[in-house]
């Protein structure tokens, strides 16, 4: 597929991920510069969703490296495999030199490699998609924006490995914490927001098409004026409203009423302290009628 | 000749945008520029995200970026109104300057007073204008008044005229022009509607005291954010990464035995590190309640990486908290109840007298293991014997630290924060992220 704005808003859509042209141009600049793009946003606005989108739409293999707390290089990148190595050691003790089965064991077949490494390695573009960067630590970001300013990496015993395609890397953060300028500085920058009402109804139309438009213009009113809430502290998310229109479907509901709204309530906010901050200030025969105003 | 145009209009513009407080290098020129390449120079909106997708790189930087964009690429028209518009300005301020200084003045010589004390007389409404001049009249006229009179004027001139700083702060922002060597940029920069900043830079730089109520909830979730960043990081280091590790060749050996001797799963030894024990001591008087609120709940949401915490709050005596917060999980609720139930919550402060009762009932608690943390702002009855008393217990423990939520700026006017800095170590504490930063680098690291 050519790389354009018009062609990529159409295999989108064609995926059903329905989105603004802003997001389209910056991803069509980050794929044609070869930069990564860094995701930012609340969670549950579609960040992750947009890399495996692409991954779909360029048909290409999607790596995922999940960040957590203590994430490091040996889980990000490679590790030899040290059990097989001392395997190899036993099995050859009589039958090879010393150098030989040095340079045996840390040959390519020993190592284990990470998402980082499998995508500098892979043979055609892949998608890596490096989520909730914020989890991980300066140090572990220092080391990625090494990585990925220069698409190689040095394995000491095996030499420099130099990417071959490079990959079209998404980096997500849900802003848990501010990441350093260097990683920054490296990546073009896409800050996604929780789509309008208007935009929502689309999404719902496009994913669910059982869903009747009257329904889902009320879905996505309602789920606005939950997420402006203050006091609610996790918003539903794009999932969360497709789910409840789903189990609005399920139920065989074509409109939302005040009960409706009081059972299905749960699929929405999943927090004792959120439902009860939703009773308080807003409540279900309130967020109906409000749901139903043109 | 249109690429060199273009180039330095991209460079003007992020000058433009530096000026505003965006932090945009070289490199991300480069890109803007690499991306300018791959859209239509003529769709204004291809342009527009473009350079947005290169230069913003934080959320609460986009309200700005487009505001600079749209004055920055208006029609010549529209730009040479603002520079019109920049021109009047600068002439007004140059008229109140010149006014200022022909009022301010002792027996017919200008007072010496910099730009800015001129232009907060020239913003104070005429009747306390009026008040001020008359003053400096009636000491001009009297009789036993010398010319060499003229510093202490100025100097109570100056005390008037910091005091009303502080109170039109907001006019005041009004009538600062940016003076940079390049007109043009003068004139957008006076052209841009104050932003507030990115809403929880704002809140975390924010002094505590003054973060409105409605602010309290989303503060209190940066809060919870800061507090849980720091103890990712310190387990971190608690559970330091194999590498650095040293190897434990007992147990290796041991669990080995089952494979025939061969090491194939390693053992390493644990990396003991020792948790700070804190006793931490509240100032809960009156104006503080906030501060002991909000260092409170970083303290106790950090409790994973400190080994044991005792909770003190004090006024004019010393109250233990420790209870309240192993009761209950929800903070609000412990803090209102906290509140609620405390003799010492709003009294008048007595360092001192906390002190002695600390010492006489809870020796236990001041051991060589233990940091004692003081949250005040040092403002107590009684200096000298506080700062006795603090000497005697600091023997006691591993060290004082003072977080002081008095602004620093303001440390030099205070004369206790001098007399107790010579027994603790005193760092800044008023705002959230001064807070975690005095935690981070000073107390745990």
């Amino acid at each position: 597929m050519e790389i354009t704005v018009a062609n990529l808003r159409k295999a989108f859509q064609t995926d059903g991920y329905i989105t603004d042209d802003d997001v389209l141009l910056t991803v069509y600049l980050a794929l044609k510069l070869q930069k990564p793009l860094l995701i930012e946003g609340e969670p549950g606005v579609g960040k992750t969703e947009l890399a495996k989108v692409l991954a779909r739409v360029f048909q290409t293999e999607l790596i995922r490296l999940q960040c957590y707390e203590g994430l490091d290089e040996n889980k990000a990148l490679y590790e030899w495999n040290y059990q097989r190595q001392l395997l190899k050691i036993q099995l050859s003790k009589e039958s090879t030199s010393a150098t030989e089965l040095e340079e045996d064991i840390f040959s390519a077949d020993f190592l284990l490699a990470r998402p980082l490494l499998k995508a500098i390695q892979a043979e055609e573009k892949v998608v890596l998609l490096i989520d909730e960067v914020d989890k991980t630590d300066e140090e572990f970001e220092a080391f990625l924006f090494e990585v990925l300013s220069d698409f190689q990496v040095s394995v000491p015993e095996l030499g420099t490995l130099q990417a071959q395609q490079i990959p079209m890397v998404i980096l997500t953060s849900n802003n848990e914490r501010e990441l350093s300028d260097g990683l920054k500085r490296r990546c073009l920058y896409l800050y996604l927001t929780y789509p309008t009402v208007e935009r929502e109804v689309e999404i719902i139309r496009a994913r669910l098409p059982e869903v009747k438009e009257k329904l889902a213009k009320q879905l996505a009113r309602a789920v606005a004026q939950i997420r402006a809430q203050q006091e609610i502290r996790k918003k539903p998310s794009i999932a969360e409203t497709l789910d409840w229109a789903r189990a609005l479907v399920t139920l065989g509901k074509d409109s939302l009423d005040e009960v409706t709204v009081k059972q299905t309530l749960s699929l929405l906010l999943k927090r004792k302290t959120d439902q009860d901050a939703f009773t308080e200030r807003l409540g279900a025969g309130r967020l109906a009628a409000l749901s139903q105003e043109e | 000749m249109m690429t060199n145009r273009l180039e330095v209009n991209v460079v003007r513009f992020v000058q433009l945008l530096r000026h505003m407080g965006l932090r945009i290098g070289s490199s991300e020129v480069i890109d803007a520029l690499q991306a300018l390449q791959e859209v239509e120079l003529s769709e204004r909106d291809a342009v527009r995200l473009a350079l947005q997708a290169t230069l913003v790189k934080r959320p609460g930087e986009q309200a700005v970026f487009t505001q600079a964009f749209a004055r920055f690429f208006a029609s010549p028209e529209v730009r040479a109104e603002l520079e019109q518009e920049y021109a009047a300005k600068l002439a007004q301020r140059q008229e109140m300057l010149a006014e200022a200084s022909e009022d301010l003045q002792f027996r017919d010589v200008p007072l010496a007073l910099s730009e800015e004390e001129k232009l907060v007389y020239a913003a104070i409404p005429p009747a306390a204008r009026q008040k001020m001049l008359d003053y400096i009249q009636r000491t001009a006229e009297g009789k036993q008044v010398e010319a060499d009179f003229r510093p202490v004027l100025e100097s109570m001139v100056r005390g008037s005229l910091t005091f009303w700083r502080k109170s039109l702060r907001n006019e005041l922002g009004q009538l600062a022009l940016p003076q940079s060597d390049d007109p043009e940029l003068n004139a957008l920069l006076a052209s841009m509607e104050e932003q507030p900043q990115a809403a929880a830079d704002s809140l975390l730089a924010e002094d505590m005291q003054n973060i409105a109520e409605q602010d309290l909830p989303r503060a209190q979730l940066l809060l919870q954010k800061l507090a849980r960043q720091l103890v990712t990081r310190i387990e971190r280091r608690f559970r330091q990464g194999k590498r650095r590790q040293q190897l434990d060749v007992r147990k290796t050996i041991r669990h080995n035995m089952r494979f025939g001797g061969t090491m194939f799963k390693l053992r390493y030894r644990n990396h003991r590190r020792q948790k700070p024990q804190l006793l931490l001591l509240c100032d809960v008087s009156g104006s503080m309640a906030r501060y002991a609120s909000f260092v409170l709940q970083f303290i106790y949401s950090i409790h994973s990486v400190v080994s044991s915490i005792e909770g003190f709050v004090f006024a004019e005596d010393v109250e233990r908290v420790t209870d309240y917060f192993q009761a209950s999980t929800d903070f609000t609720q412990t803090m209102v109840e906290l509140m609620n139930r405390s003799q010492e919550w709003g009294r008048g402060t007595e360092l001192a007298t906390a002190l002695q009762s600390l010492r006489a009932n809870y020796p236990h608690l001041l051991s060589s293991q233990t940091y004692l943390l003081i949250v005040s702002d040092t403002k107590t009855m009684k200096v000298t014997q506080a700062v006795q008393e603090l000497a005697e217990i600091k023997r006691m423990v591993k060290d004082v630290v003072w977080l002081n939520t008095l602004p620093a700026p303001e440390w030099e006017k205070a004369s206790s924060v001098e007399a107790f800095q010579q027994v603790v170590r005193m760092y800044p504490c008023n705002t959230l992220l001064a807070l975690e930063q005095v935690m981070r680098q000073k107390i745990i690291a």
